[in-house]
């Protein structure tokens, strides 16, 4: 139902579902992304990597709406949302690196959260969902595997499944597209490479675009579809993953410190 | 059914009808709503006494003006003397609570044993109002301002050391430990590594407490501790009330001057 749910909202479209054209964004004088232009098509799962500093969770931070850049355009299905605050931005979910679950909310509560966007201000302030919501909630939590602890105060749960929970609660969003800001950065090896699965599935299946940053490559040569690479605020990298070798590696984060 | 509906299913029949969660609210409730009834009951609650006290104050009001201006260097003087007092007693109160909350802190006491005592210490002089203090000590050292300090030194020791430890307790120690495997004695550790992280909190809160404190001793003059509550306390006695509505002017003026002044220090300093 999810699924189906999802799809229907997804329509069929010929343009790339996020287009972001020649993005700029400083801070009190200081650059931090340049003219950067990159597109991501439905049912892609695309790794953004780069050193520390590159300006990766800037552009994702203005993606997100978040920030607002200082020039360029940001369009999702072809339509502008550069400006766009509020509602129209339940379009697109955040996964973040420190997961920013509700800790005292229970793992279906922060799922919930998802759907906030969808309904009235009283039902959101008030916690009393209908029963359609709960039932996508909890089809979301199924499906990142964590349905058994629906009923568990999101601080109890580890690492690992707090990020699932947190793409849970993306999901039941019903985004067009998922921005994940180093998702497996305070993971273990094991967790992290689950979470990264999972993206991978929610992309190939959901219909749903993903962009994620990663500061481990093999990650993003192991799950995602393309990778871009960031270096000093701008693009220098735009490769299928099966292009990217260590020619690429080396100039990614070599020269850097040369 | 998917596994997602069966657990709706189970959610909601677990929320249905008289449950454990929904007796416990109903009781909780119903208790929080007995204990207000009853306290509403003890301090006497009569709104047919405050409909005819309030003309008295409206007519007070109007009997103060032209306010009492020729006096207002004597108000001064001693609003003046209520400020040195605040300042003085937290001075010496920040003093002692330094070293008081080192050894009330659970994390880095350098005498673990003197943890529970120190803190209980610290509680006795929180828990006894600077007011309290004040009357022991006109009694002790006679009448004036020296009695108010050392009411307002005590209790303020207390509350700050308490808030001191409190925060050095939720301080990540990471800095601390670097700097103790170094080999640096103890001391030496908490003045390189956790002073220049707590300063700011420390600073902060003596602010609170010194603009606290001249606001709560305003009222010490009422027991001889000296000040402007002396004068205030003469007014009210006498029924003079351009005077008393003067001082109470002034008291504002100062007080509200103060708090800019201290939250403009503190922008300065944290």
């Amino acid at each position: 139902m999810l699924r189906a749910s999802l799809q229907k909202s997804a329509g069929q479209s010929a343009c790339p579902r996020l287009v972001v054209s020649e993005l700029t964004k400083s801070f009190k004088g200081h650059v931090a992304i340049t003219d950067i232009s990159l597109s991501v098509n439905e049912h892609e799962f695309v790794a953004v990597l780069g050193p520390s500093g590159a300006g990766k969770t800037t552009l994702f931070r203005c993606i997100a709406g978040l920030l607002k850049p200082d020039r360029g355009a940001l369009h999702l299905d072809g339509a502008d949302i550069t400006r766009q605050i509020g509602r129209n931005r339940r379009r697109i979910a955040f996964v973040f690196q420190q997961f920013n679950l509700v800790s005292r909310l229970t793992a279906l509560e922060n799922v919930l959260a998802g759907r906030l966007g969808h309904i009235s201000m009283w039902r959101g302030c008030l916690r009393r969902f209908e029963r359609s919501d709960r039932l996508l909630a909890l089809e979301s939590l199924d499906r990142v595997g964590l349905l058994a602890s629906a009923m568990q105060r999101a601080d109890t749960l580890s690492g690992g499944q707090q990020q699932r929970v947190a793409i849970a609660r993306a999901l039941a969003q019903q985004p067009r597209l998922i921005v994940a800001d180093e998702p497996v950065a305070s993971l273990d090896p094991n967790s992290a490479g689950s979470v990264m699965a999972l993206l991978q599935q929610i992309a190939r299946s959901e219909g749903v675009a993903i962009i994620c940053s990663l500061h481990q490559p093999h990650f993003a040569q192991s799950y995602a579809d393309r990778i871009f690479g960031l270096s000093r605020g701008r693009v220098v990298l735009d490769v299928s993953t099966a292009a990217f070798d260590q020619t690429a590696y080396e100039q990614l984060y070599q020269t850097y410190n040369g | 059914m998917t596994p997602a509906q069966q657990k709706l299913a189970e959610l909601e029949a677990a929320e249905r009808g008289l449950t454990a969660r929904r007796v416990r609210f109903w009781l909780s409730t119903l208790a929080v709503i007995a204990f207000f009834l009853l306290a509403g009951h003890l301090v006497q609650i009569d709104l047919g006494k405050l409909a005819t006290g309030l003309p008295k104050i409206w007519h007070w009001v109007r009997q103060a003006w032209p306010p009492a201006i020729d006096e207002v260097p004597l108000f001064l003087r001693r609003t003046a003397e209520t400020v040195a007092m605040a300042a003085i007693g937290t001075a010496i109160a920040t003093a002692l609570a330094i070293p008081m909350a080192i050894v009330a802190s659970r994390n880095i006491t350098p005498a673990p044993s003197l943890y529970y005592p120190a803190r209980w210490f610290l509680n006795a002089l929180r828990g006894i109002d600077s007011f309290i203090f004040a009357l022991l000590f006109v009694a002790a050292v006679g009448l004036g301002p020296f009695a108010g300090v050392l009411g307002i030194a005590l209790h303020t020791w207390g509350s700050c050391a308490k808030l001191f430890a409190d925060h050095i307790e939720n301080t990540h120690l990471g800095a601390f430990d670097a700097v103790r495997t170094t080999g640096a004695a103890r001391l030496t550790a908490i003045a390189y590594a956790l002073l220049p992280d707590i300063l700011p909190v420390l600073l902060s809160t003596t602010l609170f407490w010194w603009e606290f404190n001249v606001r709560a001793s305003t009222v010490l003059g009422v027991v001889g501790a000296g000040g402007i509550g002396q004068e205030l306390k003469n007014s009210m006695d006498l029924l003079d009330f351009p005077r008393l509505f003067t001082i109470i002017a002034v008291i504002l003026i100062v007080v509200t001057a103060l708090d800019q002044l201290s939250g403009w220090l503190r922008r300065r300093l944290v």
